[in-house]
């Protein structure tokens, strides 16, 4: 078996000594760092990227609250000015039409004086008349002559009671 | 072994063929087949993993995700077991296990040479390992370190028979390392060698060993990546009891 010979012993092994060494100290002193770097500076990109992202989220829903709050007081407002004037509304509506009843009623209560005013004088227009057509009957048909009080209570009783 | 005897052997592929002679006083440094496999080794991987972070992209390519994929890889085994005090050892593990990775899957190429199915590779870098840890430990405890061979909770009577076991095995670890990773791909590596020759001899019926070859390429890259990775998880395991004793 050639591994067993010992001729080429001591030549494997220096250059065994020289190559790894070689390796050893390149990999130590240049290759591996700027792995590391290039490894260390991802990270860092990634970390702060991660960081902003959560910024920005925070930043995002506290925007988002602020859109609701003003949405909300927004809603309220509005609500609150709807009632407000519907409210005014009603009260306005109440009072045009309670005054307009108020108009109605006392020109009512005056249009009836007035009706009763005119039934009253019609009436002792009517009365009088009668008085007089009565005077004229009697005088013609006889020469008794009533006067004016008398004839009037007998109308009077003739209206009120049933004639005996 | 006579040239003539291993000109079909599935051993061949393992033979060291010095192609610049190189000699240090007595010690023979020459360039051979598996130099050139180590030294094509760490060229692919610095190239890999300092060209493609070139960029520095956010937004990584594919092969710089490939490269931040195989750092985190070991950084997350390293601190699944040993927990953040092993960040100091990272590149030591990162290499270990980028080095042996690497080193399997350039084996894995046809005609190339495997140097991790040579013990003697393997065996070094398990005492790289082995002599480290038990240096970090005799550093991060001083002779406290010892208490790594008394299992706690143990009647006292036991220590007399537990104590050499956990020696024993303590010191077995370089050994089970590397002849877990050397033979590994000296199996898998001498089996794909053991097929290739049925093809020819078989002729027509050569397909199905062919067929085969190709299911254990597949199963051979997969073994090439899972030595790798155990070669680092152990290196890891390792050094979390050097630095935290049981």
């Amino acid at each position: 078996m050639p591994q067993l010979n010992p001729e080429f012993f001591v030549s494997q092994l220096f250059w065994l000594v020289v190559t790894f060494s070689f390796l050893l100290f390149f990999l130590w002193k240049i290759s591996l760092p700027r792995i590391s770097k290039v490894l260390e500076k991802r990270q860092n990109i990634i970390s702060n990227d991660i960081e902003t992202a959560k910024k920005l989220q925070t930043e995002a829903e506290q925007i988002q609250n602020e859109i609701d709050r003003q949405l909300t007081s927004a809603r309220d407002q509005a609500s609150n000015i709807i009632k407000k004037s519907n409210l005014k509304l009603k009260n306005t509506f109440a009072k045009e039409l309670s005054k307009i009843d108020n108009d109605l009623s006392k020109k009512i209560d005056e249009t009836s004086v007035i009706i009763e005013n005119n039934k009253k004088d019609s009436l002792n227009k009517i009365s009088n008349q009668i008085l007089e057509i009565t005077k004229l009957i009697t005088a013609k048909l006889s020469s008794v002559s009533f006067n004016d009080k008398e004839i009037k209570a007998s109308i009077t009783k003739a209206q009120s009671g049933p004639i005996n | 072994m006579s040239s003539s005897e291993t000109k079909h052997s599935p051993l061949e592929q393992f033979e060291i063929i010095p192609l610049i002679d190189i000699k240090s006083g007595n010690l023979d440094l020459s360039v051979t087949n598996s130099s050139i496999s180590m030294i094509i080794t760490v060229v692919i991987i610095t190239l890999f993993i300092t060209f493609s972070v070139n960029t520095r992209a956010i937004v990584p390519s594919r092969l710089q995700l490939l490269s931040e994929l195989s750092y985190d890889f070991i950084a997350q085994l390293l601190k699944d077991t040993v927990g953040n005090e092993g960040r100091k050892y990272f590149p030591f593990v990162f290499t270990i296990f980028m080095f042996v990775l690497i080193g399997n899957m350039v084996g894995m190429i046809p005609y190339s040479f495997t140097f991790t199915s040579h013990i003697i590779v393997t065996f070094a870098l398990a005492a790289v390992v082995f002599i480290g840890v038990t240096i970090l430990g005799f550093i991060k405890h001083g002779f406290h370190y010892f208490s790594l061979f008394i299992i706690p909770g143990l009647p006292w009577y036991m220590l007399p028979l537990l104590i050499p076991i956990e020696v024993i095995s303590y010191l077995s670890r370089p050994i089970s390392l590397s002849v877990r990773l050397f033979a590994n791909m000296l199996a898998g590596h001498t089996l794909l060698k053991v097929f290739a020759g049925f093809v020819v001899s078989l002729g027509f019926a050569g397909f199905l060993p062919l067929a085969f070859i190709v299911a254990l390429t597949g199963l051979e890259i997969l073994i090439a990546f899972l030595q790798a990775y155990v070669f680092a998880i152990l290196t890891c395991l390792y050094i979390n009891d050097a630095l935290h004793l049981h």
